[in-house]
């Protein structure tokens, strides 16, 4: 058997790794690691199940100014914050 | 104007300029650093910048990028693992960044960042060079391993009989029982043959991961066929690679067995973390 990179849309779920894996650079420079999610906000809320976000600690590692900036952003949001 | 005196260790400029960041790549002699001819991310034109033998692939942007639509996000990450796989052509296994990883800076808050850095890089392409990453999955029809565990099951068998012998209130009782006992040895068969595999795999690989269950949806996932057994991702050299494909012919022969078999692709699972010290 050969790897095949057209099976079934087998793209489809590289796009979870991309979101999730490769190098994470813990440097300052970088839009950010200490406070805010390195992905958008927005992004993780609309993707990132509950479940994940508490598991991966995204909830509790936000400070309040980033909930209140990420809900106001939000008008409508997929997923609630708190 | 850019900010000149940012260096890594200040803090973040507020210039509002910031580089996207795709893949860090070997710039060994005999390969041309040129454009790779391909826009990325929201059709933005990428640079390589180089520093010594290492050279990272950019795009100038604003911030991060965000959007609660999932066509939109996909259409990005699309666009991101097409920068990747370009580049990988060129250069060999590159060091894929995650997406969204934005430096917030002009060129030398890179350049400086990359400098600082560009040992551990060199290093870590080094350790990569040659190798991709391959995904497995095995894929089981639900009745025919469902049939397999009643088979090989003694207390199923007995609270079947036991439910074709009870009233109707006792035989919901008993049903219950039976689907727990059934989801019990669903999960163990999943973590044994999950395992089994990992060991297989693991001969001809470089390293084997059990990634997680994916954590996101982008819409338009197809419905996989059947029930996932097991999940691996492996990082393999291309004789490795012929090996673990042999590996799966023979689990594929299974009744009831699929194997999916994707790759190559750029090693997402297995890049190290590159610190600074300074988060």
């Amino acid at each position: 058997m050969e790897p095949r990179r057209d099976e079934d849309d087998a793209i489809v779920d590289l796009l979870d790794c991309i979101l999730r894996d490769g190098v994470i650079l813990q440097a300052d420079v970088i839009i950010s690691v200490a406070e805010v999610p390195l992905v958008g906000l927005q992004l993780r809320a609309a993707l990132a199940g509950m479940d994940t976000m508490t598991r991966y600690g995204l909830l509790t590692d936000w400070d309040e100014e980033t909930r209140t900036r990420a809900i106001a952003d939000e008008r409508a949001p997929p997923t609630r914050l708190e | 104007m850019t900010d000149r005196t940012a260096t890594v260790g200040d803090a973040p400029d507020d210039s509002g300029e910031a580089r996207y960041c795709y893949c860090a790549v070997s710039l060994h002699e005999g390969v041309e650093p040129g454009p790779l001819g391909l826009a990325g991310v929201e059709d933005e034109p990428v640079r390589l910048l180089a520093e010594g033998d290492v050279g990272l692939f950019v795009h100038d942007c604003a911030g991060l990028y965000d959007s609660a639509d999932p066509t939109e996000v996909q259409g990005w990450l699309l666009s991101h693992q097409a920068v990747v796989d370009a580049a990988t052509e060129r250069f060999g296994t590159p060091v894929p960044f995650r997406f969204d990883t934005v430096v917030q800076g002009d060129d030398d808050t890179v350049r400086s960042w990359l400098t600082e850095h560009r040992e551990r890089f060199a290093d870590v392409l080094t350790d990569l060079a040659g190798c991709s990453e391959y995904r497995i999955e095995v894929l089981v029809d639900e009745e025919t391993l469902d049939a397999a565990i009643v088979e090989s099951d003694e207390r199923l068998r007995e609270l079947a009989a036991q439910r074709d012998e009870s009233t109707e209130g006792t035989a919901f009782l008993v049903d219950k029982q039976y689907d727990k006992r059934l989801n019990e040895l669903r999960r163990e068969r999943r973590a044994a043959r999950t395992e089994t595999l990992g060991t297989r795999v693991a001969e001809h690989a470089r390293e084997v991961q059990e990634p997680d269950d994916p954590t996101t949806t982008l819409g338009d996932t197809p419905e996989k066929e059947g029930a996932v057994q097991a999940r691996l991702t492996a990082l393999a050299d291309e004789e490795g690679v012929d090996a673990i494909g042999s590996v799966l012919d023979d689990v594929a022969d299974e009744a009831g067995v699929r194997v999916r078999f994707t790759g190559p692709w750029p090693p997402y699972s297995f890049v190290p973390e590159v610190d600074d010290g300074t988060a």
